[in-house]
C-alpha cells in the first residue's frame, strides 16, 4: 500500500481521509444510505405526512403485495416486462441497423449519426411534450394521417390498447441512437483485415454480416442487451410525462412512484416495497441477460 | 483522446470494453469496416452511395429530427390558425407564442433556477470528485481497490427515490433551494468517475511537487485538475444536462412553484394549456433550446460523457471485480 507522500510526518496519516471525508459522507448519506433505507421502509407502514408514526410491520407490505392487491402488482410486473422486452428487442434491432447503415465517412454521416443521437439530450419534460402533441387525438397529425389515410381514429394514448406500445415507442425513438452509438463503437474495433479476408472468399453481405459482423459484436451487443434492459425497466419518467401510468402503462416503476408521491396517496412504505420488487426484477432480468450473453461470447 | 498525447484515453474508470467512443459521433476514427479501395469510385458505385447517402438523410431527418421540427413549426402558428389548420405549416407567422409563453410559464424565472440546479452541483461535484478519486486511485487507503468496486456496485442496489424524499423532510432540505443544492451535491453520482483517469496521471509529479514544497490542496487545485482537463470538461457537461434536464426530482423534492426549473415548469405549464398547441410547443422549444445549442458546440464531450457511462456501467459487472480492480491499476502500470 503506497503511503501519502504529503504533509508533515504527523498530519501525513490524516491528509487523505481529510480529502474524502465530506464527499464520502455526502455519498454515504445521500447515495448509499437512500438506497439500504429502501430494504427498511419496506417493512413499514409510513405517510410521510408530519406527525404520523411509522409503523414496523414485518411483511406486511409484501403480503398484501401478493394478496389483496396482487392483480395490480401482478399487472404492473407484466407490463414491466413488456416494455422491457419491446423496448430491449426494438432498441437493439434498430440501433444496429442504424449502426450498420450509418458507419461510413463523410461529414453527411457525422450530420446524420448527430442527428439520430440527439433526442436522448432532451428532457423527457421536452419529450413528453412533442410525442403528446403527435399523438393528440384532436389536432395532432398522426390523427389526420390516419384519418386522412384509412378513416380511423383513435385517442393513441388515451388508449388502453395503443398506449403502451406508443410509450415504448417514444422510448425506443428517444434512446436509438445511444444503443447505435454502441454498435458503432463496436463495428470500429473489428480489424479491416477480417472483411477483406472474407470478401477475398467471395461471401455475401448477409453472410458475411451473420457469419463475421454479429459474432464479432458480440462484446457491444451483450453491453447494449444489458444497458436497455436495466434503462427501460428503470425508466418512469417517460411514462410519466406521456401517459402516467394510465390506460395499461401502469410499471412497478411508476406504481411505485405514484403510490408514494400522488397526491392523496402517500403511501411510502408501500412504495418502497414497490422499490424491492424493481429491484428484484431488474436483477433477475438484467442478471439473466447478462449471464446468457456473456455465456455467448465465450462459446462465439 | 488524440489530444491528451500520451496519456491514457480518459475511459472515465477504464475497463476491458472501452470503445473509443469520443470519435464515433464525428469522424475521427476511420471505420475499420470499410476497405477503402485504392481505384476511384466507378459510377455505379457513386450512385450506389448516393442512395445510401439519401436514405440515411430521410430517416435521420423524417424520423429523428421531424418531431421536434414539427413542434417549432407549430409555436410559429396563432392559436386561431391553430385551430384551423392544426397539421400544416403557419398562415403568417408569429412570435407572440413565444414572447406568451416566457411570461405566462415564467421561464425566465424558472431559467435562472435551472442554472443554478446545473451548475452549483456540477462545480461541486466535479471539486470534490477529484479529492475523493484521487487518494483512492493513488492506493493511499487499505482497500481502495474494495471501495472503487462496492461503489461501482451500489448503482445496481434498490433506487432510494422514498427514503431520500424522507430524509430531505427530517434534515428540512425539502422544498428549499439551498436543500436541493445539498441533496444534488453531495449524492456522489459522479464522485467515483475520475480514479481511473487519475491512475493515468503518473505518480512521479506527486514526487516531485512534494520535493518542491507543494501542499495538498494547493498541489489538487494548481496540478491534478489542470491535468484533468478533458475527463474534467466531459463529465461538467454530461453532468450540466443531466441536472437540467432532471424533472423526477424536482417533482419529488420542490413542491413552491418560485422554485422550479424549467422541466418542472414546462410539465405544468402543459398541463395548464393542453390544448393550446402553439404555445406549449413554444414554451417547450424555450426549455429545449439551451440544451440543444449546447448540443450543437459541444456534442463531443456529451457524447462521451454518455458512452463513457456506458463503459462505466458495464465494467465489472459479470467479471471479477477483483480483476477489474487489478486490471485498472496494471494499466496505470503501463502508462508509466
Amino acid at each position: 500500500m503506497p503511503r501519502c507522500l504529503f504533509g508533515t510526518p504527523r498530519t501525513r496519516r490524516f491528509i487523505p481521509w481529510a480529502s474524502i471525508a465530506i464527499p464520502g459522507l455526502g455519498w454515504l448519506l445521500f447515495g448509499l444510505y437512500p438506497s439500504l433505507a429502501t430494504i427498511g421502509y419496506s417493512f413499514t407502514q409510513y405517510s410521510g405526512l408530519p406527525g404520523t408514526p411509522l409503523n414496523f410491520c414485518g411483511l406486511c407490505n409484501y403480503t398484501n403485495a401478493f394478496t389483496a392487491l396482487s392483480s395490480t402488482v401482478w399487472d404492473a410486473i407484466r407490463v414491466s416486462l413488456i416494455y422491457v422486452v419491446g423496448v430491449t428487442v426494438f432498441q437493439n434491432a434498430i440501433g444496429m441497423g442504424l449502426a450498420l447503415l450509418l458507419n461510413r465517412r463523410g461529414r453527411s454521416y457525422a450530420v446524420y449519426r448527430a442527428l439520430i443521437f440527439m433526442p436522448q439530450i432532451f428532457s423527457v419534460a421536452v419529450v413528453g411534450a412533442i410525442f403528446s402533441l403527435i399523438f393528440d387525438p384532436f389536432s395532432g397529425p398522426l390523427d389526420k394521417l390516419l384519418h386522412g389515410a384509412f378513416g380511423v381514429t383513435s385517442t393513441f394514448l388515451g388508449s388502453d390498447r395503443l398506449a403502451l406500445p406508443l410509450v415504448m415507442l417514444v422510448n425506443v425513438w428517444m434512446f436509438s441512437g445511444y444503443s447505435m452509438l454502441i454498435y458503432i463503437a463496436g463495428l470500429r474495433n473489428i480489424p479491416a483485415e477480417v472483411y477483406e479476408a472474407a470478401s477475398l472468399d467471395g461471401a455475401g453481405r448477409f453472410r458475411l454480416f451473420r457469419n463475421m459482423t454479429f459474432p464479432l459484436l458480440a462484446p457491444a451487443f451483450t453491453v447494449n442487451m444489458f444497458l436497455t434492459v436495466v434503462g427501460s425497466l428503470g425508466e418512469y419518467a417517460l411514462i410519466l410525462v406521456l401517459a402516467g401510468g394510465q390506460h395499461g402503462t401502469q410499471t412497478l416503476g411508476i406504481y411505485m412512484f405514484t403510490s408514494a408521491f400522488n397526491a392523496g396517496s402517500a403511501e411510502l412504505g408501500y412504495g418502497s416495497m414497490l422499490a424491492m420488487l424493481q429491484f428484484f426484477l431488474t436483477l433477475i432480468v438484467g442478471g439473466g441477460v447478462l449471464w446468457t450473453l456473456r455465456r455467448r461470447e465465450v462459446a462465439l | 483522446m488524440s489530444s491528451a498525447g500520451a496519456r491514457p484515453e480518459p475511459s472515465l474508470g477504464g475497463g476491458e470494453y472501452r470503445p473509443h467512443v469520443a470519435a464515433v459521433l464525428s469522424d475521427r476514427a476511420l471505420p475499420a469496416t470499410e476497405p477503402r479501395s485504392r481505384r476511384r469510385p466507378s459510377v455505379a458505385q457513386r450512385l450506389r452511395g448516393l442512395r445510401t447517402n439519401v436514405v440515411c438523410l430521410l430517416i435521420s431527418v423524417v424520423l429523428f429530427a421531424l418531431p421536434l421540427l414539427y413542434l417549432l413549426l407549430q409555436a410559429f402558428k396563432s392559436y386561431p390558425d391553430f385551430l384551423q389548420h392544426p397539421t400544416g405549416l403557419p398562415h403568417g407567422w408569429t412570435f407572440q407564442n413565444f414572447t406568451d409563453a416566457w411570461q405566462q410559464g415564467d421561464f425566465g424565472h424558472e431559467m435562472i433556477n435551472s442554472l443554478v440546479y446545473a451548475i452549483v452541483p456540477d462545480a461541486i461535484t466535479l471539486v470534490l470528485g477529484v479529492f475523493l478519486a484521487f487518494p483512492i486511485s493513488r492506493g493511499y487507503f487499505k482497500h481502495s481497490n474494495a471501495l472503487y468496486t462496492f461503489f461501482i456496485f451500489s448503482g445496481f442496489l434498490p433506487g432510494g427515490l422514498i427514503p431520500l424524499f424522507i430524509e430531505a423532510r427530517s434534515l428540512h432540505l425539502y422544498n428549499s433551494m439551498p436543500g436541493y443544492l445539498v441533496l444534488t451535491s453531495l449524492s456522489g453520482a459522479g464522485f467515483f468517475f475520475f480514479v481511473g483517469y487519475i491512475k493515468g496521471i503518473p505518480r512521479e509529479i506527486d514526487e516531485a511537487a512534494v520535493l518542491d514544497g507543494c501542499g495538498y490542496i494547493r498541489f489538487i487545485f494548481t496540478i491534478i485538475i489542470p491535468q484533468m482537463k478533458p475527463a474534467l470538461a466531459t463529465f461538467g457537461i454530461f453532468g450540466f444536462v443531466y441536472s437540467w434536464n432532471n424533472l423526477i426530482l424536482p417533482l419529488v423534492m420542490l413542491s413552491d412553484d418560485a422554485l422550479w426549473p424549467v422541466t418542472r415548469g414546462l410539465y405544468s405549464f402543459f398541463g395548464e394549456h393542453t390544448s393550446n398547441w402553439p404555445l406549449v410547443a413554444a414554451g417547450t422549444f424555450i426549455v429545449a433550446a439551451p440544451i440543444l445549442v449546447l448540443f450543437i458546440l459541444l456534442q463531443r464531450y456529451l457524447v462521451q460523457g454518455v458512452a463513457g457511462g456506458a463503459s462505466l456501467g458495464t465494467q465489472g459487472v459479470g467479471r471479477d471485480p477483483v480483476a477489474v480492480a487489478t486490471e485498472s491499476s496494471a494499466s496505470s502500470v503501463e502508462a508509466r
